[in-house]
């Protein structure tokens, strides 16, 4: 069904990773350079009394070590100015308070990184701790309401005269994005300007929050990220130990680069917190769904406000017209948590689309048929129009392709060869059509040289392909020696990028600029236009190069908005529009098969069909689902940051212990596009990708162990235990 | 990290000779000794890298006993066809072990000594632990002890010998021979292992100047009846939730004789002769298979999120004893 307006086009990056030539943040190299560790805190909360770094400094090599003491001049600018540049206001390492487990408490730097490591061990200190709340289920945690949660319609009334009702309290965990490249800081001082190195989503962020930190002018901060080895959002804003970092090269006159080690990123960085969703469904006797409720906690920092805005997709699947919504932030003694890949729409789509499936299965009715009897024609939270939705293809296309109708209804009524259960279930998603302001710079040269910088941020998601693409369809220039400068504020101002508003962002820039570009060109030939190739022009008009600079804005947005976007400041936009709601779809449809002794699971197939708009890059496309649905599968199936709640912190902080997905544990992912333009979002008709590619797996599957075992499992992840 | 210095041997003698000194520490793959030397719980002044000794890589499956040097890679013994069809057991074991890049690396010697996977004896001072600073207490009692013995524990220790090679070998009866100072021994596995008591800092009876040379299982005609069946938490490179080793002597249905250890589960490899007593004389059926698994577990004590192992384990048991019969039969 799938008909690319894109070619198939292979990485741009592929051969320089596969050969191991890229280069990340973490790999640079400076002339100079020392090397820090960090000591990370040994009590969950209290105050440091005394840190005795005597042995530390005894090692040869050891050229500093930084307390808290030594950053108290930039203790006040981080506290007061950092906000913006970081959804967490809290920084490690700025007063001698302690709010979580493994916080820094003394920053080494050495010659090598082995006698960093080694006298960062030989740190003691004293505490003074205090009480703490390790879990939402602890004595002493805060309750914070947010403001603005999702209601409309009478729930109450309508619920209690529906004809079938369902009410269930859904868990997740907590879990760790843990990308391959560690999160680094690499800072580089000399000659009154600061260079940093950091595998960053916000590298803009990096430049003003430092800058403003340190009391620099943001022009003299230099900030590095053309390659992120990975994000899912832990490295969406600035870092605690940015900031750190760049303060000791500035005190120690030589660069400094620190790589925090793997057991420290759970404690140093952000996670997905716990979270737990009560819902109530209410179904009258023609099988509409009439009501739902909706009452979602999610853990936070003591320090934070970081909501779980579960309700902002769950509310717009379904034409539910009586809906309620209730959101409470448990506030206990941990590091901030933060976006991780659909913050908050795969937690809420693993508790609504397993509501859905309880509903079904109580009612009945074929969950598929639940499912496309209910579609929001409109968006039911604002009553505006949605862009584009294709859901129901999604699930019209993905049963076929899956073969739902083979679904015996009942409970464990399938089985292999072999004897294993098998289980069919379903799970639908939608993640916000968001979009983000962009500046986008274009030159082309008659040497057979372009350039184009622009806000974005390959974390290896495919963003430079689909510039490649986007500009090659507009321009005939030479891609191999097109270079693309993104994460680099020196480039373009530079937009956080997140919530899977890339694609949508920087194409609509990218053939503006392209447009721009052959104005000015055909301007130099009294307006008349020529084919071919661009840079033969630029010979025979014996021009060197033509620049063209465009600034484009998301649906709606005002030009001031541009104001912040030369300061890095967020100004991405939606699912809300003026004018309209846009929203990215996708249908999941799962096999799992069921060991009938030891009740392992297996999730022998996926079928996965995503309304995201055009697709520009149809192979990192793809990829991008992939890692969505293998996600999923991590996440019902695997993942789990274990706390011992005497200790606070996480104790299974290595890649041994935390569990994600092998080779062995991922079937067929059959992956396939509506592949249908959005028509009012941008001209190119693109939507978001990377985080609705995983909204709905994780119901999916439990609702088709559901259907294997009868066990209706409501706490990610699903063990072996939950099932035996 | 802390300063070491590195020596390579070249026969046995000369290791012996090393190992008489303090803080000495036997080098082959490296593939634990690294890891734990990087979280400081192994802190060597002195590494001997024995991997250089030429015949310890030998591996020798004669009609009375299978031997195998101390240095061969677990790939090298897994991948012996000879092994795969006369005792898939030794080879499941060693192949459903780590990755194949670490297979590569590590000796079958060495992964006997590998220490317990216990996060509070891995992560650090913070966490009070018997067997990394003796007397300090145990963490684990009382706290996330899904990974935990059920088996052979203390009060002093509750981590899992976490290993798969020596659970297959300890139910097929192996025997390490070893050389020190004091000469050449033969230890059976059953007794090369301590049960952690009170003092669990010391894994093995092995003495600080000893080496293995190589391990000795003796030959059985009915090796293919045989299966190590692993329950973990992934499909492969992961450490046993539960795990079975099982070798069946067979006699049309009726079982001559069985041999059944457990992995995962028990503070040391886990022969379990009470299911194997069960098994013995009588007819193997899937609702005897699990009775045996059942007796295995006897007097297995649960702690806080580990009570599933129980059952969990009971029925790898029962489908590793039928695992082993469709072998015996079906081939």
């Amino acid at each position: 069904m799938t008909t690319h307006t894109f070619p198939d086009r292979a990485r741009v990056d592929a051969l320089d990773k596969v050969r191991g030539a890229t280069q990340y943040a973490a790999d640079v190299a400076v002339d100079r350079m020392t090397h820090a560790m960090t000591v990370p805190s040994e009590i969950v909360k209290g105050r440091l009394v005394s840190v005795d770094v005597q042995a530390a400094r005894a090692i040869p090599g050891v050229l500093r070590v930084l307390t808290y003491q030594d950053f108290q001049d930039v203790a006040e600018a981080v506290l007061g100015a950092v906000g913006p540049y970081s959804f967490r206001t809290y920084h490690a390492m700025l007063s001698d308070r302690l709010i979580y487990r493994g916080e820094p408490i003394a920053l080494v730097v050495a010659e090598t990184l082995e006698i960093a490591i080694e006298a960062a061990a030989l740190v003691t200190a004293t505490y003074a701790p205090d009480a703490f709340s390790p879990n939402i289920d602890a004595e002493g945690t805060e309750v914070f309401v947010p403001e603005g949660s999702i209601s409309f319609g009478d729930f109450d009334q309508a619920f209690d005269s529906a004809a079938v009702t369902i009410e269930a309290e859904y868990n997740h965990a907590a879990q760790h994005q843990n990308p391959m490249e560690l999160i680094s800081t690499t800072a580089d001082f000399r000659g009154g300007h600061l260079y940093i190195h950091e595998g960053s989503q916000s590298s803009g962020a990096i430049k003003f929050g430092v800058a403003l930190s340190l009391g620099l002018d943001p022009e003299r901060v230099h900030v590095m990220s053309p390659t992120v080895g990975g994000g899912f959002g832990q490295k969406n804003s600035m870092q605690q130990q940015t900031v750190l970092v760049a303060r000791a090269a500035m005190l120690i006159g030589r660069p400094v680069k620190l790589v925090l080690p793997r057991g420290q990123i759970f404690h140093m960085a952000t996670y997905r917190p716990v979270s737990r969703h009560r819902i109530r469904l209410g179904l009258d006797a023609a099988g509409k769904i009439v009501a739902a409720s909706y009452d979602g906690q999610q853990q936070n920092s003591r320090a934070e406000t970081f909501r779980g805005a579960f309700s902002e997709t769950a509310a717009r699947i379904y034409a539910i017209a009586n809906y309620r919504s209730s959101e409470q932030l448990i506030r206990t003694d941990t590091q901030s948590p933060g976006f991780m890949r659909a913050p908050f729409e795969h937690p809420a789509s693993f508790a609504f689309e397993s509501a859905i499936d309880e509903l079904a299965h109580a009612a009945g009715l074929d969950p598929v048929a639940l499912r496309l009897a209910n579609q929001a024609e409109t968006d039911p939270v604002t009553g505006l129009p949605f862009t584009s939705r294709h859901l129901v293809e999604c699930l019209t296309e993905g049963a076929r392709r899956f073969g739902w109708d083979d679904r015996s209804p009942a409970i464990g009524s399938m089985q292999d060869a072999d004897g294993l259960l098998i289980g069919y279930g379903v799970g639908v998603g939608c993640y916000k059509a968001a979009t983000s302001p962009v500046i986008a710079r274009l030159r082309v040269s008659a040497d057979g040289r372009s350039r184009i910088s622009l806000s974005g941020h390959e974390m290896g998601q495919g963003m430079r392909n689909v510039i490649v693409a986007a500009l090659v369809a507009r321009l005939d220039i030479d891609p191999q020696q097109l270079e693309v400068i993104i994460g680099e504020p020196d480039g373009a101002p530079q937009h956080v990028t997140a919530g899977s508003w890339g694609t949508a962002s920087v194409v609509p820039a990218v053939e503006a600029v392209a447009d721009e570009w052959r104005r000015k060109l055909d301007d130099l030939r009294d307006g008349r236009s020529v084919a071919g190739n661009v840079h033969q022009v630029l010979f025979r008009l014996k021009r060197p190069y033509i620049d063209a600079e465009v600034q484009v804005l998301a649906p709606g947005q005002p030009v001031a908005v541009m104001d912040r976007l030369r300061q890095s400041l967020p100004s991405a936009v939606g699912p809300q529009y003026p004018e309209f709601v846009g929203l990215s779809f996708s249908a999941h449809f799962v096999e799992v098969r069921v060991e009938p002794s030891t009740r392992r699971i297996r999730v022998s197939r996926v079928v996965s069909v995503i309304d995201c708009g055009t697709v520009m890059s149809p192979r990192t496309a793809e990829s991008q689902v992939y890692g969505g649905v293998i996600w999923g599968i991590a996440a019902a199936l695997r993942e789990i940051s274990e706390q011992d709640p005497r200790y606070g912190g996480v104790l299974n902080n290595d890649l041994a212990d935390y569990v994600v997905p092998v080779n062995a544990d991922i079937g067929a992912i059959d992956v396939s596009f509506v592949n249908k333009p959005d028509p009012l979002l941008n001209a190119a008709g693109v939507k978001g990708l990377g985080e609705v590619a995983m909204v709905g797996v994780a119901a999916a599957i439990a609702n088709a162990v559901h259907h294997a075992t009868g066990k209706r499992i409501r706490s990610l992840p699903i063990r072996i235990e939950d099932v035996l | 990290m802390q300063p070491f210095t590195y020596s390579k041997a070249a026969t046995s003698d000369d290791v012996i000779a090393a190992l008489t000194g303090e803080g000495v520490q036997l080098i082959a793959g490296g593939t634990t000794l690294f890891d734990l030397m990087k979280l400081g719980i192994e802190q060597p002044r002195r590494i001997v890298d024995v991997s250089g000794i030429g015949g310890l890589d030998e591996v020798t499956l004669g009609p009375n006993e299978l031997v195998f040097g101390a240095l061969a890679s677990m790939t090298d013994v897994a991948s012996s066809p000879a092994l795969q069809e006369n005792y898939p057991v030794l080879a499941e074991s060693l192949l459903k072990a780590a990755s194949q890049q670490l297979r590569n690396m590590a000796t079958v010697g060495g992964n006997l000594l590998q220490r317990t996977r216990c996060n509070y004896f891995r992560n650090g001072a913070m966490y009070a632990c018997n067997k990394r600073n003796p007397g300090s207490g145990c963490a684990a009692l009382g706290g996330v002890d899904r990974g935990h013995a059920l088996l052979g524990g203390s009060e002093a220790c509750i981590a899992v010998y976490p290993g798969d090679w020596a659970v297959a070998l300890t139910a097929l009866n192996a025997s390490v021979d070893t050389q020190s100072p004091r000469g050449l021994r033969s230890i059976p596995l059953a007794d090369l292992y301590r049960l952690p008591g009170q003092t669990p800092d010391r894994d093995t009876e092995l003495a600080a100047d000893e080496m293995i040379l190589r391990i000795r299982v003796p030959a059985a005609s009915y090796g293919r009846a045989s299966t190590y069946h692993k329950i973990r938490d992934r499909e492969s490179y992961a450490f046993a939730l539960v795990s079975a080793a099982v070798m069946l002597d067979l006699d049309g249905d009726r079982v001559r004789a069985a041999h059944i250890a457990l992995g995962g589960v028990a503070t040391r490899p886990w022969r379990a002769p009470q299911a194997e007593a069960l098994l013995t004389g009588q007819t193997l059926t899937p609702a005897r298979a699990l009775d045996a698994g059942r007796a295995a577990f006897e007097g297995a004590t649960a702690g806080h999120h580990n009570a599933f192992k129980i059952e969990l384990g009971a029925r790898a048991v029962a489908d590793a004893l039928m695992i082993a019969q469709q072998r015996s039969t079906g081939q």
